[in-house]
């Protein structure tokens, strides 16, 4: 498998001179199974837009485009490149769209093509050449063929927001891009006038359940692309329940999992070149992060499995 | 017969459409509007008035429990779902479907009184939890019977909405003796109220003790046996309330040799129910407070 970053950043695009190194463009990542190998995108951040241009390049003009994009969630930081995606206006690109909607009442198509009307954008979502298919997708495995399998499950976010983990050849690589560790969210105080003693309990037993089962997701990956837009401290001030963890989680969660390695993602759009890598000093030292590998991931970075 | 069929089809087919998008209670929409609209109100009270509405109630159960297909059991508790999907997710399917209801569904409750109707599905889900109480469920167990007590007669809400008309024939044949309300719906719609809550309970993945719940709570002997003594408990609740003619469930009593066989089955006693009587009350009082519902219902 090689991996690419084409977009790192959480929240907004934040192009300037303090994010020259890191990168501003939202996520998006490239994996190829194989060689030349079998496309799978993960977000339509803006840095999709980039990533497009490359596909355009490297093409021949003749194989047709095909790609499956996998959307973590809807937010629109993650799927702001798609109509900046220069191949979905090439009638012979195959594209399948997978993403998780909440509820019944839109599909993944209505969700995803509000954002390509009228007021927003000059060019309609049937105005699309690719053939595009939308595929709603819920908690459970998928056969991708090809000797790749994907598992996804349901993060802790403000949306329903999917990890996915992918295994191929013997290799396996989860992605939780938003994710905040699930905590109680009730009232555990007895003086609380809403306070309820069945609601506080079995608040408490969920979030430890949860986190089990998260985890047990993530276990043994050999690359664990994770969220970790604040520090502890960051989160603990007034940040809790925006649906992301801290780089120390991150971290804690990681070396728990056995992961092999541990690329931290979703950088605050505030955070310069100079804090991630002062952050870096501290944070992915191996004598903190043990048999895990941490780094910060950055917009062109590649990794190989 | 051969019409009657048909009419019983063309019944399955308008509730089946119905089910997918039912409204929330108008009892309880104001306050879910509310709720959901504060930035500020706390999880506790979300948690609150969700419980205090069966439909929604039903509809954050029906969420979880279809879009995670990996969980190993059908979840029934809404403190876990909250916490699953999100505070942000359940405010926004709830506010979803207050505003179902308040987009002018005023036909919904046509026949009997929604606020009767909601009565009696709060006692029979504050009953039924005070029940398991007495009989030792764990304080997550006593949930999963109130949300059984609150949800059993969901299946009355499409055939009453759908069928304004022959609905209040339906309790027009019960108030002359013509049968209990069940007999009577199955006389005038092919099917009762029973079956429509088992099928909404199957459609929204509810788990098999909502599903027994909804479809046997008046004939818990039918349920499978692993779910035998839930149900029973909930159907004890159930005739409780019908015999104090709290609300307005359709039945009016009668039941007296099914409740002495219920609470042999159940092994619990008349004297035990008559001691709840004011503790249920207070909740009941609790809950009206809440909703600020001001009407004597």
């Amino acid at each position: 498998m090689k991996i690419k970053f084409w977009g790192v950043r959480g929240s907004i695009p934040c192009p300037g001179s303090s994010t020259v190194k890191y990168g501003g463009n939202t996520p998006c990542l490239e994996i190829r199974f194989g060689e030349p190998g079998r496309l799978i995108i993960i977000d339509a951040g803006s840095g999709l837009r980039e990533l497009g241009i490359s596909l355009m390049s490297r093409n021949d003009s003749v194989t047709p485009i095909e790609a499956d994009l996998f959307l973590t969630h809807t937010h629109l930081d993650h799927i702001l490149g798609l109509p900046f995606f220069t191949p979905v206006y090439l009638p012979d690109t195959k594209l399948k769209i997978y993403g998780p909607v909440t509820g019944e009442e839109k599909s993944l198509e209505t969700v995803i093509g509000g954002q390509l009307s009228y007021h927003y954008f000059p060019v309609r979502q049937t105005e699309l050449a690719a053939d595009i298919e939308y595929i709603n997708l819920k908690e459970g495995s998928l056969d991708l063929h090809d000797g790749i399998t994907l598992t996804t499950k349901y993060l802790n976010h403000p949306l329903l927001c999917f990890a996915y983990r992918f295994e191929y050849q013997g290799k396996v690589i989860c992605t939780a891009f938003d994710n905040e560790p699930f905590y109680n969210i009730f009232s555990t105080d007895p003086h609380d006038p809403a306070y309820d003693e069945a609601m506080a309990r079995e608040g408490d037993v969920c979030a430890r359940t949860e986190n089990r089962r998260m985890e047990a997701f993530f276990e043994g990956a050999d690359l664990l692309i994770h969220d970790a837009q604040f520090t502890q401290k960051e989160y603990e001030s007034d940040k809790k329940g925006w649906g992301h963890t801290s780089i120390e989680d991150a971290i804690g969660i990681a070396k728990r999992c056995n992961v092999g390695r541990l690329a931290l993602l979703h950088h605050d759009p505030s955070r310069t070149d100079r804090q991630i890598d002062e952050l870096a000093e501290v944070f992915c030292d191996p004598g903190l992060t043990g048999s895990t590998e941490a780094f910060f991931a950055r917009e062109g970075m590649e990794v190989r499995l | 017969m051969l019409v009657a069929r048909v009419n019983s089809d063309t019944h399955l087919k308008r509730i089946q459409a119905y089910i997918a998008r039912m409204p929330s209670l108008s009892t309880t929409v104001t306050k879910v509007l509310e709720t959901c609209n504060n930035p500020n109100a706390s999880p506790n009270d979300l948690k609150r008035v969700i419980s205090l509405d069966p439909v929604l109630t039903g509809q954050v159960l029906k969420l979880i429990n279809s879009a995670y297909y990996a969980l190993p059991h059908p979840i029934m508790s809404l403190t876990r779902a909250i916490i699953m999907l999100g505070l942000n997710t359940v405010k926004n399917l709830a506010l979803s479907f207050a505003i179902l209801e308040t987009m002018g569904n005023k036909r919904s409750f046509k026949t009997f009184s929604m606020q009767a109707f909601w009565l009696h599905s709060l006692y029979v889900g504050v009953t039924a939890k005070l029940l398991s109480t007495i009989k030792g469920a764990s304080l997550s167990e006593r949930e999963d019977f109130f949300v059984a007590g609150l949800l059993h007669d969901l299946g009355k809400i499409p055939l009453n909405s759908q069928f304004p008309d022959e609905y209040f024939n339906v309790l027009d044949m019960v108030k002359r003796g013509q049968g209990t309300v069940r007999h009577c719906e199955s006389a005038v719609f092919g099917m009762d109220h029973c079956t429509v809550g088992q099928m909404i309970a199957s459609k929204w993945q509810l788990g098999a003790f909502l599903i027994e719940t909804l479809g046997c709570h008046h004939c818990p002997d039918e349920s499978t046996r692993q779910t035998r003594s839930f149900v029973s408990i909930v159907a004890v609740a159930n005739i409780f309330s019908d015999l104090l003619n709290t609300g307005v469930s359709g039945d009016t009593g009668g039941h007296g040799s099914m409740m002495t066989y219920l609470l042999e089955q159940t092994g619990l006693a008349w004297e035990t129910l008559y001691d709840l009587r004011e503790t249920v009350s207070e909740e009941i009082e609790k809950a009206k407070i809440f909703l600020e519902i001001s009407q004597k219902v």
